[in-house]
């Protein structure tokens, strides 16, 4: 049997499905306005910082806020079309479910590290001009690449793990509400209600502000919040494709 | 007779509260329209999905062009598929929800601009599909059904909601599609809108096969010849003998099944009996379908 249909077609019209919606770009103009405007402010608001990283990580502040706009342009990659019914059509032109769901996800993650390159040069360049550190902030140095990385990877975790709870529940609603306690309420709930437990959890869910400075989270290491990101993002996805090529349409 | 095209074998398929088809064996060969008809409920749409792959059989298999539809290589450009008209984003224009089906199977872009224009919805190309009616939905439909210009087709309802030019549009486009050599699939709950469209049947009631036969059959089946006679008793008595069905008509004509008007004539002249009137009577096929049908009814109305 020839392979049919390149992955790059579905690329392709995947593509075409997301841009072609106006949610899409309200959440696209949201992102934007909200990441850029509180790394400007808070560049300003902070005249000084001790080490580069600092200043940056500082600027980065609106990444917390705005990954909610990510979760919901991937969430709603899938439920749009489910609830719209466009699905029918989608999987009737492209029958392997897996294969479809997995180009839409390429398609999500690369609109998303995008946004996130994007909007991480621009706080960079916030923290550069606002912000007084010795030396300087320096776009090259190591500790200020790894910290503006870590949010750009996890903007785009934010966005698979957005297409994965889609697919879960087949809900726009149902799959914001979840996304949005997951990566924004129940870490900081969880980090200030005190036991152990608790503490233990918080720093399990999966946040999007990783590293040192976690957002009123349970701070970590860096490599530990990447990792919970994306097992979060991983584990969705899979139980969702999972379900999306079982499930009847 | 060419090899069929889709294949339904021993398909059953339960939803949790119903069986929606059961045990449905038939299948659908090229060059003619195939009706799919029964009454609301009957299955004919269950079993379009689960040969699309939208739904999973609960047991049975189906294939289209001898696989499973999940393997074909070219979906679009063997199947087309119109299952409903509101398969599309609200918020997507016609073009761009069209320009996405042709790109996931590898069409050139002018496919889409091509088959716009062959559903009449060229205008609104670029027009936001939430303020289409349910017409224009069967239209953007069938022009997603005809992007990959596709040797078969499965129609569910596709007259749904037309207005009459659309009805006609689409009952030549189906005729032109299957004499080109095409297999074509169509459904409706409506005998009528089968009459001058199907070549053969495919009834279904409660998810059942009622009947699979060529369309003139089915009215073969059903027609008779009312013969008029100042002799009726003798007449009847002949017709009897030659192994006719009687039925006496309240005008005192006969209502006879069984034979048709030549050999009733000659039983008559045979008989020596004088007839008055002699017209073959061709049973609508509403007629014919309601009798088959009758009984499998799923939602019926309250007595009358």
């Amino acid at each position: 049997m020839s392979r049919g249909v390149p992955f790059s077609a579905v690329l392709r019209s995947e593509w075409t499905r997301l841009s072609s919606l106006r949610s899409t770009w309200w959440a696209t103009a949201v992102f934007v306005v909200v990441v850029g405007a509180a790394g400007a402010l808070a560049a300003a608001g902070t005249d000084t910082a001790e080490r580069a990283e600092v200043a940056v990580q500082t600027a980065l502040i609106g990444f917390g806020f705005g990954q909610l706009a990510l979760l919901v342009i991937g969430v709603l990659a899938v439920t749009a079309e489910l609830a719209s019914g466009s699905a029918l059509a989608t999987l009737v032109a492209v029958p392997r479910r897996t294969r479809l769901l997995l180009a839409r996800t390429v398609v999500v993650a690369a609109w998303c590290l995008l946004l996130g390159i994007a909007l991480a040069a621009a706080c960079l360049l916030a923290a550069r001009t606002l912000t007084a550190v010795p030396g300087g902030v320096d776009p090259t140095d190591p500790e200020v690449l790894r910290t503006l990385g870590l949010q750009v990877g996890a903007a785009a975790l934010v966005g698979v793990l957005g297409v994965g709870l889609g697919a879960v529940l087949r809900s726009t609603a149902g799959a914001v509400g979840l996304g949005t306690a997951l990566v924004f309420v129940l870490p900081p709930v969880l980090a200030l209600s005190g036991p152990r437990w608790a503490e233990r959890l918080s720093a399990a869910l999966p946040m999007l502000r990783v590293g040192q400075d976690a957002f009123f989270s349970v701070p970590t290491s860096w490599p530990v919040g990447m990792g919970v990101v994306a097992a979060w993002a991983a584990g969705a996805w899979v139980v969702g494709a999972v379900l999306h090529e079982r499930r009847d349409v | 007779m060419l090899s069929p095209v889709i294949e339904v074998e021993a398909l059953t398929k339960a939803y949790r509260s119903k069986v929606a088809v059961s045990d449905l064996t038939v299948t659908v060969h090229p060059g003619r329209v195939t009706g799919f008809l029964g009454p609301n409920g009957s299955g004919k749409t269950t079993t379009m999905r689960c040969v699309l792959g939208l739904a999973r059989p609960t047991s049975g298999t189906t294939r289209v062009l001898g696989r499973p539809y999940r393997e074909l290589a070219h979906p679009m450009r063997r199947v087309g598929a119109l299952i409903d008209p509101r398969a599309r984003h609200p918020g997507r224009t016609a073009a761009a929800h069209l320009l996405a089906l042709a790109q996931s199977n590898g069409l050139p872009a002018s496919r889409v601009d091509d088959v716009l224009d062959q559903v009449g919805l060229g205008e609104v190309a670029h027009d936001r599909v939430r303020g289409f009616s349910l017409g224009m939905g069967q239209r953007l439909g069938i022009a997603a059904a005809l992007l990959g210009d596709p040797d078969v087709l499965l129609l569910d309802e596709p007259v749904n909601g037309l207005d009459p030019e659309g009805i006609r549009w689409v009952r030549e486009l189906l005729r032109d599609l299957a004499d080109e050599g095409r297999t074509v699939l169509v459904s409706s709950h409506l005998m009528s809108e089968m009459e001058d469209t199907a070549d053969h049947l495919v009834v279904l009631g409660r998810g059942r096969l009622l009947a699979d036969v060529p369309m003139a059959d089915l009215l073969g089946a059903h027609s008779a010849v009312r013969v008029r006679s100042p002799q009726a008793p003798l007449l009847a008595a002949a017709l009897q003998r030659a192994g006719a069905t009687i039925e006496l008509q309240i005008d005192g004509s006969l209502r006879v099944e069984g034979l048709d008007p030549d050999q009733v004539g000659d039983v008559a002249y045979l008989a020596g009996v004088r007839v008055h009137e002699l017209t073959p009577v061709t049973a609508s096929l509403e007629t014919a379908y309601l009798t088959l049908t009758g009984d499998e009814v799923e939602y019926r109305t309250a007595a009358r």
